[in-house]
């Protein structure tokens, strides 16, 4: 053999190795992967799989092709840093005004669905309303030694602030979420103010969820049961009786049928027996559970549990048809609200009108997670619904440790706590001051726990028992200490792929494709023959060069990315065709087997450069502006359409070449026999 | 196998009723799909909340799903069905809280429907904010493509071949457009607006592009071989001569498309289809849309002499 013509076997066939190569950890992977799972969660005998096979595993893990989370199923989701809210918090408490409100409300509204940067929109309409910020917002010590302009002092720590807020919120989610042994989550900044979090394989999706959500503000925030409380809740319902009704509800009478009718119907007889001045009396189940819902628009959601004393028994009650005044000033009260109309719950707690009639010393907060074990039978889950102290008694800041741990005596799960020295002593004058009574630990304003007070704890370190199982205790000690964070995020975009989604559409998609594959390649074979056959190496090629090079490239396969395949595959049968139709045209010229393969080449290499390097070309504005999946589009079509101009025109002609190499006259591309 | 002889068709004698028709189709399509509520924009673009669900034994019908989602309290949600796969989009006007909305609905349509068994397939969830966004860089991005695009061919060619690919592209992106808009209503098929269905078209104007390109590089070819030849036999001469490869290409394309519309599932399948008509469109704009421009542009506008069609006999 020549040297030629080795190196013509060599671009055939190098390619093909360093793309197996590139491939062979996917491969292994899921090979790998297969043989983990059919150990059908034998704990011992994974682990012991684990320790003779854990690192190749997670060496094939890294190295394999990825797919995206529309085709595996999981989790994505966007933050964004509410710089608003960092805002409100930075200022001194004591201080905050109707006037500080407003600038804050007013920058809100600019600001919500434009591209306006929110600080400097703040601190325009800030400086319009010819305040200063040092009446609201304090100087640090240092920057008073410093001297200088105090307000540019304000400005500059708000800005500094802003920018590290991301920073901040990222590191504490990737703490928060690697606390839960996920494999590949992959957090990204994107641009100055978002976050975005991309969870593939997430095994307890409402966790994750509850944890994400969550934007570590954590607040101990003392609970207050009181019956100003129940007044409270009749004030909301009056506030929303009008509102609610005016409302279009598709239909009002199934709205009650299923999940609180069973209660307030109930309820209803039961004060029947009471009283004779029920105002229902007679009226239909549903009416009447339609008419309590008018009524009590708010109150109807929740039930409640209440006991003179702690040593009391508890017993159960509704609000309905009773006033504030029917129950006692000093109790323990426990109202809980059905997961089904939880959100609209919340909703209603987000009206400004509901706000208004809430006092400005209470706040209404509801339980992070339902009260429990979850209930897997579809029966409604409760949440614990909490009054507690608007102002927030101490900060999550002031937490410098908390790990999940077990009483020795009882040998129940618990959380250790230690605070900061200053967070310390505040924490010892407010348990000392509480005792016998709850404090509310609060992220991001749902309620975690709500320990009770033993005796004052001095020295900074604390015992929270109550935890019913130790899942529970690890999440409250993740949250606590997710509370050093101040900055405030908030979701602006959630996706959810079902894993049933991501495996039939993994199933379906990959049968479609080899199938259409297939067909490609019996058709170029039916067509033009032993050529054909040529055609069908180069394309197979083609496609193990894109997937091995997204795979190279740490890429990662999503349904754009297909058609981004899709098109590169086309576009290399085009190629192929192209070729072989000019080397028709120079056979039945009459021009030899040699002279019509060069001349097919040299004569489709044009069009076949020209239309693949328009498509490059085109994919660069994609790449830079477009957003994460025609990315992925642009990214595989790049990868394809620079891969088929490598296959179609180097290695299709190695081919012929070593075909006309080999001294044959007549090559059978499926031209008429004779010319 | 040669199917394809040489062939000697007139393709250009019609272009200008041929060119006229389509584009005032496309035009009008266009225009009408504006009319209010035909346009189906997906979550990416309206923002809001979306939830997939399943029923395993399909026996819910979309009214019985929108009254019991009507009980947890959404009764202005929206429910569409495609196919009859007992599988339902149900969307909520309102963001934030996406997983306690969908876990509420499942939930709920759960207890509705206590015979049947309920996934949750995917749930979206898109702040109008982000969805703006990405209805600003999807369409900033599109339009600098077609810039690039438009530069490269007027580079390689002329400048009169990168415009009259840009119109061509522009006329199988409205015309695809407005098929997909109208098919969509049939309730086939999920062909939504959304931000995936965006690489479709993105795939559509690739083929296109590469389409034109192979026709206009013929042109160049011929214009170099026959010189003195007019510009309307030039062009009608390529376009015979490319053919072969123009139908064998779309004919081998498009047969992959359609097994990908019948069997690639939920995902797979709306995108398929979207790109099977735009491979039609696009094939078709070649020899109506992109060459009968480029003739008229050279006439009328550059003021060449694009001469008369004198077909011989082959």
């Amino acid at each position: 053999m020549s040297s030629k013509t080795w190196s013509k076997w060599l671009l055939i066939l190098l390619p093909i190795i360093a793309g197996a190569y590139l491939l062979w950890p996917t491969y292994n992977y899921y090979r790998m992967n297969q043989e983990r799972d059919g150990l059908l969660g034998d704990s011992a005998a994974i682990e012991s799989w684990d320790l003779a096979n854990g690192e190749d595993f997670a060496k094939a893990r890294n190295a394999r092709l990825k797919l995206g989370l529309d085709l595996r199923g999981g989790m994505y989701v966007t933050l964004e840093v509410d710089i608003l809210k960092l805002i409100e918090e930075s200022a001194d408490p004591l201080s905050v005004d109707e006037d500080f409100t407003n600038i804050l409300e007013k920058t809100r509204a600019q600001t919500d669905n434009t591209d306006l940067d929110v600080l400097d929109t703040y601190l325009v309409n800030f400086r319009a309303s010819g305040k200063s910020l040092l009446q609201y917002f304090p100087l640090s010590s240092s920057d008073e030694a410093k001297g200088g302009d105090p307000e540019k002092a304000i400005e500059e720590k708000l800005r500094n602030d802003a920018a590290g807020a991301v920073d901040q919120a990222m590191e504490v989610i990737r703490q928060r979420i690697n606390k839960y042994d996920l494999s590949e989550v992959n957090i990204q900044k994107q641009g100055a103010r978002r976050i975005a979090i991309e969870l593939p394989d997430v095994k307890d999706e409402k966790e994750i969820r509850a944890l994400i959500q969550t934007t570590a503000r954590l607040e101990f925030k003392r609970v207050m049961m009181t019956r100003d409380l129940i007044r409270t809740f009749y004030a909301i319902d009056n506030v929303l009786k009008g509102v609610v009704a005016a409302e279009p509800v598709v239909d009002t009478t199934a709205v009650d049928s299923t999940a609180t009718a069973k209660d307030t119907s109930a309820v209803a007889k039961a004060d029947t027996s009471k009283k004779n001045a029920n105002p229902y009396a007679g009226l239909s189940d549903d009416e009447v559970a339609r008419r309590v819902k008018r009524d009590y628009p708010f109150s109807y959601m929740l039930t409640g549990l209440f006991a003179q004393s702690e040593k009391s028994s508890f017993q159960n009650f509704d609000l309905i048809l009773k006033k504030a005044e029917d129950f006692p000033e000093q109790g323990i009260y426990n109202f809980v609200v059905s997961g089904t109309i939880l959100p609209q719950f919340l909703k209603y707690l987000e009206r400004a009108d509901v706000k208004r009639a809430i006092p400005t010393d209470l706040d209404i907060v509801v339980a992070a997670r339902p009260e429990g074990t979850p209930a897997k039978d579809g029966t409604p889950e409760f949440y614990n619904v909490y009054g507690v102290v608007r102002e927030a008694d101490l900060t999550g800041d002031v937490v410098t440790e908390a790990f999940p741990s077990f009483d020795q005596s009882s040998n129940q799960p618990m959380v250790l706590m230690e605070m900061s020295g200053e967070g310390g002593e505040r924490w010892a004058q407010i348990t000392g001051a509480n005792i016998g009574k709850r404090i509310a630990i609060i992220l991001d304003g749902r309620v975690y726990s709500a320990p009770t007070v033993q005796n004052k704890i001095s020295g900074g370190s604390s015992q929270i028992t109550g935890a019913t199982s130790p899942e529970e205790a690890n999440l409250l000690a993740v949250v606590l200490k997710a509370g050093a964070l101040k900055a405030p995020v908030k979701i602006i975009e959630e996706r959810v792929v079902g894993p049933s989604l991501g495996e039939d559409s993994i199933r379906r998609g990959v049968t479609s494709s080899l199938l259409s594959f297939a067909l490609i390649v019996l058709f170029m074979l039916a067509y033009y023959a032993w050529g054909g056959g040529l055609a069908d190496i180069a394309l197979l090629m083609n496609v193990l060069l894109v997937v091995a090079g997204l795979a190279g490239f740490g890429g990662t396969l999503s349904l754009p990315g297909i058609a981004g395949i899709i098109l590169s595959t086309a576009m290399a049968v085009d190629a192929n065709i192209l070729i072989f139709e000019r080397m028709r045209e120079e056979l039945y010229a009459g021009k030899t087997l040699k002279v019509a393969i060069d001349l097919g080449f040299a004569k489709a290499w044009s069009a076949i450069i020209d239309s693949n390097l328009t498509n490059i070309l085109a994919t660069i504005p994609l790449l830079i502006w477009g957003s994460g999946p025609v990315r992925g589009f642009a990214v595989t079509l790049l990868v394809g359409a620079v891969i088929t101009l490598f296959t179609a025109v180097v290695v299709t002609r190695a081919m012929f070449t070593l075909i006309a190499a080999s001294g044959a006259t007549t090559f059978n591309i499926g031209q008429k026999r004779t010319a | 196998m040669d199917l394809i002889k040489k062939t000697n068709i007139d393709f250009v004698s019609n272009r200008v009723a041929i060119f006229r028709t389509s584009v005032i189709i496309a035009l009008i399509g266009l225009a009408a799909t504006f009319l209010p509520g035909m346009i189906d924009l997906g979550i990416d673009f309206t923002g809001g909340t979306q939830i997939t669900v399943k029923f395993a034994n399909q026996s819910a019908s979309a009214d019985q799903v929108r009254v019991a989602v009507g009980t947890i309290g959404y009764g202005s949600a929206e429910i569409k069905s495609f196919g009859s796969t007992g599988e339902y989009l149900i969307r909520v006007n309102e963001t934030g809280r996406a997983s306690e909305i969908s876990a509420a609905i499942v939930a709920g349509l759960q207890t509705s429907f206590a015979n049947d068994t309920v996934t949750l397939l995917g749930a979206d969830n898109v702040d109008p904010k982000v969805s703006s966004e990405l209805a600003f860089d999807s369409a900033l991005s599109l339009i600098l493509a077609a810039i690039i695009i438009l530069l490269y061919v007027a580079f390689r060619f002329q400048f009169a071949y990168g415009l009259s690919a840009i119109v061509a592209l522009a006329h199988d992106v409205v015309l695809a457009f407005v098929i997909s808009v109208l098919f969509n209503k049939t309730g086939l098929l999920n062909l939504e607006l959304s931000i995936n269905s965006l690489a479709a078209y993105l795939t559509i104007l690739g083929y296109s592009i590469n389409d034109k390109v192979v026709v206009f590089d013929r042109i160049r070819e011929n214009r170099e071989k026959h010189k003195g030849m007019s510009l309307v036999d030039l062009v009608n001469l390529s376009l015979n001569e490319t053919l072969s490869r123009t139908i064998i290409t779309g004919v081998s394309v498009l047969a992959a498309l359609l097994v990908m519309v019948f069997l690639g599932g939920d995902v797979l399948e709306g995108f398929a289809f979207t790109m099977f008509i735009g491979i039609v469109i696009g094939t078709f704009s070649s020899i109506y849309i992109a060459s009968a421009f480029l003739i008229w542009y050279s006439d009328r506008v550059q003021h060449k002499n694009v001469g008369e069609l004198h077909t011989k006999k082959a």
